[in-house]
């Protein structure tokens, strides 16, 4: 009977350190993957700082009307955001690696399918991106447009046309991310056409003044207020 | 706009003139009597140029009469001995009526026209003046074939309330950036030497390509070319669109700051300005007295300071910022921007153009409620002035932006350092 609990003993013993010997070199294989990682992120994000520093990345960013991008950045700086970024990306992925190197199923499936998912991520990201620039473009576009045109409602028109396109950008993003598609689609059309109605309805009653000072200035105009303007630019 | 310089059925009608001394485009709309006027008095030149008047397409009128059965249907006609007249698609068709989308295609196609009937000079005709067109195109063709010139630019009669663009940005630029005293810098009426369209078809085929309207004047400043003014009567312009008025605005400074960057070598080393040789005698219009509606040119400026104050502090320094901001409160009758701030808003926009701070057509069309404020303190001004109050005043503005360009070439030399 003790022969044979000390055999089980043993038995379970050898398993746990069999096991725990198997786990070793996964476990020193994780923590070097972590540790080049960390060294690559910090060498990359230094090169990148270096490289958006000299490009004048800040200034830049102002320019092209991303002022607020600074505010949000550690130091107002998305210099600092972007290397600090890309030195993040850097590490999880060796982490990822470094847990793939566990002969474990789940780790090797959960690395994976992270992996999957990144092209889903960078895509969403270069979609939101893009949609940002492609709004804060046809949003100055319109305000230049319509305060040249002497409309009173440009800068809310400039602002509606904006949100409609970022709006646009998100809901495309979100399913990018397959994210809960279903309840997106159903958002996207509500916020889009709520954006297109509260838009329609802004400029309507702000335009009803003046429509009402056209009419009357129609219905008072004497034949001499039609004196050709003398003003001839060009 | 790419054209190209002649076209396919352009080649026949050309082989046809084999060679000419003067090469005419006409681009305003003239009819064929006119046209033949003006061969018969260009005939009269010494040495009796043998003439190509290309004549565009576009503004073949129908109901001419008589002998145009050749002319509009596309043939060429001989006017008389050693003088053609021949149709040419010179002008694409522009609703706008902005001289800079039309005529530029016409330049080319001249240029290219005269180079190869291999004449000495040629000249572009793209107004219509108060005074007749045979006496005026005479004068600019003239000095080009009898005194050496390379290019003789207009100097209009002109009305206080016209040609703004001009008088407010293109002749007051000009004379600072390059020295010499050209009224009407952007024509659209040019004669040109051989010497100078050869310079501008080279120019116009490299990689750093000249504006073939804009360009002239500086193109022949620059390379120290005989320039020379005549005076001519009153050009008629067309209706302003105010619909259109920043498109415009953009349109026509787009190339005026492209050719400051080519040429800022150039400018840069020229110093106080002086006159340039002026032919004939000063012809003079009567001024309209009387006041004139600036309101709606005011509520465009309050409407930009108020919703273009994130555009333009991209472009302008903090002190133009605050005097903006005081502009703005001041009332209607009061209103006046100061020429030095004006001219330091000029200054600031090109620079911008030239580092692209942000889109090149946001950025000039975001100029136009500042173009319009200007133009009103300007109207306030010569309300009731005449003549010599027009000169003036032109001359005050021109005097600011000489005494401003310091404040350009530091600016263009270090845009990051000096931020006043």
């Amino acid at each position: 009977m003790w022969q044979q609990i000390k055999q089980a003993l043993a038995q379970s013993t050898a398993r746990f350190l069999t096991r725990f010997a198997d786990l070793l070199p996964g476990t020193a294989a994780l923590i070097l993957a972590v540790l080049i990682s960390i060294i690559v992120g910090i060498i990359l994000a230094a090169i990148v700082r270096r490289l958006l520093a000299s490009m004048k990345f800040d200034q830049r960013l102002s320019h092209w009307g991303f002022a607020s991008f600074s505010e949000w950045s550690p130091a107002s700086s998305p210099t600092l955001l972007v290397s600090r970024a890309i030195a993040a990306l850097v590490i999880v992925a060796g982490f990822l690696i470094g847990l793939a190197a566990f002969d474990a199923e789940w780790t090797s499936l959960l690395a994976r399918s992270v992996f999957a998912y990144i092209p889903n991520l960078v895509g969403a990201a270069l979609v939101l991106l893009f949609g940002t620039i492609v709004a804060r473009f046809i949003a100055r576009g319109v305000l230049i447009g319509a305060v040249n045109l002497n409309l009173h409602y440009a800068r809310l028109l400039s602002i509606g046309v904006k949100w409609l396109v970022v709006v646009l950008a998100v809901a495309m993003a979100l399913e990018h991310l397959r994210i809960a598609p279903g309840i997106v689609e159903l958002a996207f059309g509500i916020l889009f056409g709520g954006i297109v109605f509260a838009l329609a309805l802004a400029v309507g009653l702000g335009s009803k003044d003046l429509v009402t000072k056209s009419l009357e200035r129609d219905a008072h105009k004497v034949p001499s207020e039609s004196i050709e303007e003398p003003f001839r630019h060009v | 706009m790419e054209v190209e310089p002649i076209p396919q059925q352009a080649q026949e009608k050309i082989e046809q003139v084999e060679s000419a001394d003067l090469v005419i485009g006409v681009v305003a709309d003239l009819d064929l009597k006119s046209l033949v006027a003006v061969c018969d008095s260009l005939r009269a030149l010494s040495g009796s140029p043998r003439i190509a008047l290309l004549r565009d397409n576009h503004s073949a009128n129908p109901a001419d009469g008589r002998a145009d059965a050749d002319a509009n249907s596309g043939g060429v006609v001989e006017s008389s001995a050693s003088s053609y007249i021949v149709p040419w698609p010179l002008s694409q068709p522009d609703a706008s009526g902005t001289p800079m989308l039309s005529i530029p295609a016409a330049y080319q196609s001249v240029f290219a026209a005269s180079e190869k009937l291999g004449a000495r000079a040629c000249c572009v005709v793209a107004s219509k003046l108060e005074t007749a067109s045979a006496e005026w195109i005479g004068q600019l063709a003239q000095p080009l074939l009898e005194e050496d010139a390379d290019l003789v630019v207009p100097y209009y009669a002109r009305h206080k309330f016209e040609g703004l663009l001009n008088s407010s940005i293109i002749a007051p630029l000009t004379r600072c950036l390059y020295g010499k005293r050209i009224h009407n810098p952007l024509g659209p009426d040019f004669g040109i030497s051989r010497r100078l369209f050869e310079k501008m078809i080279g120019s116009e085929r490299g990689a750093n390509r000249a504006h073939p309207l804009a360009s002239l004047t500086p193109t022949a400043l620059c390379e120290n070319l005989q320039v020379c003014e005549v005076y001519v009567g009153a050009r008629i312009y067309p209706p302003t669109d105010w619909t259109n008025m920043s498109s415009i605005v953009s349109q026509v400074l787009s190339p005026i700051f492209s050719d400051m960057e080519r040429n800022a070598a150039c400018w840069q080393r020229m110093r106080a300005s002086s006159y340039v040789p002026a032919i004939g005698d000063p012809i003079f219009v009567s001024q309209d007295a009387g006041t004139v509606d600036i309101s709606r040119m005011v509520e465009s400026f309050h409407l930009g300071n108020r919703d273009l104050q994130e555009i333009w502090g991209l472009v302008l320094p903090p002190s133009s910022l605050v005097e903006l901001r005081k502009l703005g409160r001041l009332p209607l009758e009061q209103f006046q921007m100061p020429d030095d701030l004006w001219v330091r808003i000029v200054f600031d926009f090109a620079l911008a153009h030239r580092l692209r701070t942000i889109n090149r057509d946001h950025l000039l069309k975001s100029m136009t409620p500042l173009y319009l404020a200007w133009v009103a303190s300007y109207a306030r001004d010569l309300e009731t002035g005449g003549g010599l109050a027009l000169e003036q005043r032109l001359e005050r503005l021109s005097a600011a932006y000489e005494s401003g360009k310091g404040y350009l070439v530091s600016r263009w030399r270090w845009p990051d350092r000096f931020n006043p």
